[in-house]
C-alpha cells in the first residue's frame, strides 16, 4: 500500500522542478535562476504579483548583473511589494502594487498611498502613484510631490491631469504618438554594455 | 494440428471421458449457498483496493505533474481594444537601435528602432496596457542610453540608465 504512493510522490517533485519559469532558466545562469525562482515562489505564496521579479531579473540578466546583484534587487523588489500591500490591501491589482512598490522606494510615505488610494476609491492608482514618484525622483520634496498630487485626487481629476502636473515641471507629457516632448539631448552619455 | 472431431474419435473409453466432462455439474443448493456466504463475508478481493489506491494516485500525481510541470504562459500580447500606442524616439548616430524593457522580457532582439529619414532618429510604436514600464535603449548592440524624453527610473539596480514610463 505504501510503495502505492511512492511514484505519485516522485512526479509530483519532479513537476515542482519543471516549473520554474522558462524564461528564468533560459537567461539566467542556473543557481540564479533557482534562487529568483526561489523568491518568485514565495511571492506567488503570499499572493504577490510575481511578474515585476521575473522582469526585474530579466533586467538584470540582459543588463549584464552579477547573480548576487540580480537575486539581491529582486529581493529588494519583493518586499517593497510586500509593504505596498500592506498600504493598499489586498484587494490592489498588479500594477497598482507595482507602482506603489516603486512609490515607496523612492521614499514616499505608505501614509501618503494610503490617503490617495482612499480618495481615488475604485479608480486606478497607476498613473497618480507614478506620477508622484516621478515627482520625488525629480528632487521634489516628498510631502510637496504628495501634496499636489492629493490636491488633484482630491478634487476628483483625471489622469490626464496628473500627467500634466509631471509634464509642468519638466517630464514627459503624454504616452501617445505625437504626444512626447521634442527630443532633447541625452542627460546621461550612454553606458557601454 | 487441427483438433480431432469427436465423431471421429474411436475410442469408446476416450468418448466417456470426453462426455462426463461436458456434463454440466450441478452443485448442491446447500453448498452453493455456504460458498457465496463465505465470499461475502470476505469482503471485497485484497488486490482491489490496492489497484484503486495506484490508479488514483497516479492520477492525482499525473494532474498535479501537469499543472506544475506547464511552463508558465507566455505573456499574451495586448489586444487593440486594452493597449495605448507608444511612439519612443531616440536621436542617435548608431547602425541599429533596439529598445528593450518590462514590456518585451528585456530580449535586445524583440523590438528593434527604425531609423527616420533624418538619418538620426530612431522611433519604434509600441502597444501597451495601462501601466508602469521600465526601459532602455541598445545602441549598436553594446551601448546602453536611457531615454532624453523619459523619466528616470528610481529603482535603476544594475548600473545602465533606466527610463520609466507611464501609461494611463
Amino acid at each position: 500500500m505504501q510503495a502505492g504512493w511512492v511514484v505519485p510522490f516522485l512526479l509530483v517533485l519532479a513537476g515542482r522542478a519543471a516549473a520554474q519559469d522558462h524564461r528564468l532558466a533560459e537567461r539566467l545562469d542556473p543557481p540564479t535562476a533557482a534562487a529568483v525562482q526561489r523568491v518568485v515562489d514565495s511571492a506567488a505564496h503570499e499572493g504577490l504579483p510575481t511578474e515585476p521579479l521575473i522582469q526585474k531579473a530579466l533586467e538584470g540578466g540582459t543588463l549584464g548583473a552579477s547573480g548576487d546583484r540580480i537575486v539581491y534587487a529582486v529581493g529588494a523588489l519583493h518586499g517593497q511589494l510586500g509593504r505596498a500591500r500592506q498600504a493598499l490591501g489586498a484587494r490592489a491589482g498588479e500594477a497598482d502594487l507595482t507602482a506603489a512598490a516603486g512609490a515607496l522606494r523612492a521614499g514616499v510615505s505608505p501614509a501618503s498611498l494610503q490617503r490617495l488610494q482612499s480618495l481615488r476609491g475604485d479608480r486606478p492608482l497607476v498613473v497618480p502613484i507614478a506620477v508622484l514618484t516621478d515627482l520625488v525622483a525629480d528632487g521634489v520634496s516628498p510631502d510637496e510631490a504628495t501634496r499636489s498630487v492629493l490636491d488633484l485626487a482630491r478634487e476628483g481629476r483625471p489622469d490626464e491631469e496628473f500627467m500634466a502636473l509631471r509634464a509642468g515641471r519638466g517630464g514627459p507629457a503624454a504616452t501617445e504618438p505625437g504626444g512626447r516632448p521634442p527630443l532633447r539631448p541625452a542627460a546621461d552619455p550612454p553606458v557601454d554594455r | 494440428m487441427p483438433a480431432e472431431p469427436d465423431d471421429e474419435i474411436r475410442d469408446p473409453a476416450l468418448r466417456r471421458a470426453i462426455a462426463e466432462l461436458r456434463r454440466p455439474v450441478s452443485l448442491d443448493a446447500d453448498v452453493e449457498r455456504r460458498a457465496l456466504a463465505r465470499i461475502r463475508a470476505a469482503g471485497s478481493p485484497v488486490r482491489r483496493p490496492v489497484r484503486l489506491v495506484w490508479l488514483g494516485g497516479t492520477l492525482a500525481a499525473g494532474i498535479a505533474f501537469l499543472l506544475l510541470a506547464r511552463s508558465p504562459e507566455p505573456t499574451p500580447p495586448p489586444t487593440a481594444s486594452t493597449t495605448r500606442p507608444v511612439l519612443l524616439r531616440l536621436a542617435a548616430p548608431a547602425s541599429r537601435v533596439a529598445v528593450v524593457g518590462d514590456f518585451n522580457d528585456w530580449d535586445p532582439a524583440a523590438t528593434p528602432l527604425r531609423r527616420t529619414d533624418d538619418g538620426v532618429t530612431w522611433t519604434v510604436e509600441l502597444h501597451l496596457k495601462p501601466g508602469r514600464y521600465h526601459y532602455t535603449f541598445l545602441i549598436d548592440g553594446r551601448r546602453w542610453s536611457g531615454d532624453p524624453a523619459g523619466a528616470r527610473a528610481v529603482e535603476s539596480d544594475f548600473g545602465a540608465p533606466v527610463s520609466v514610463l507611464t501609461v494611463s
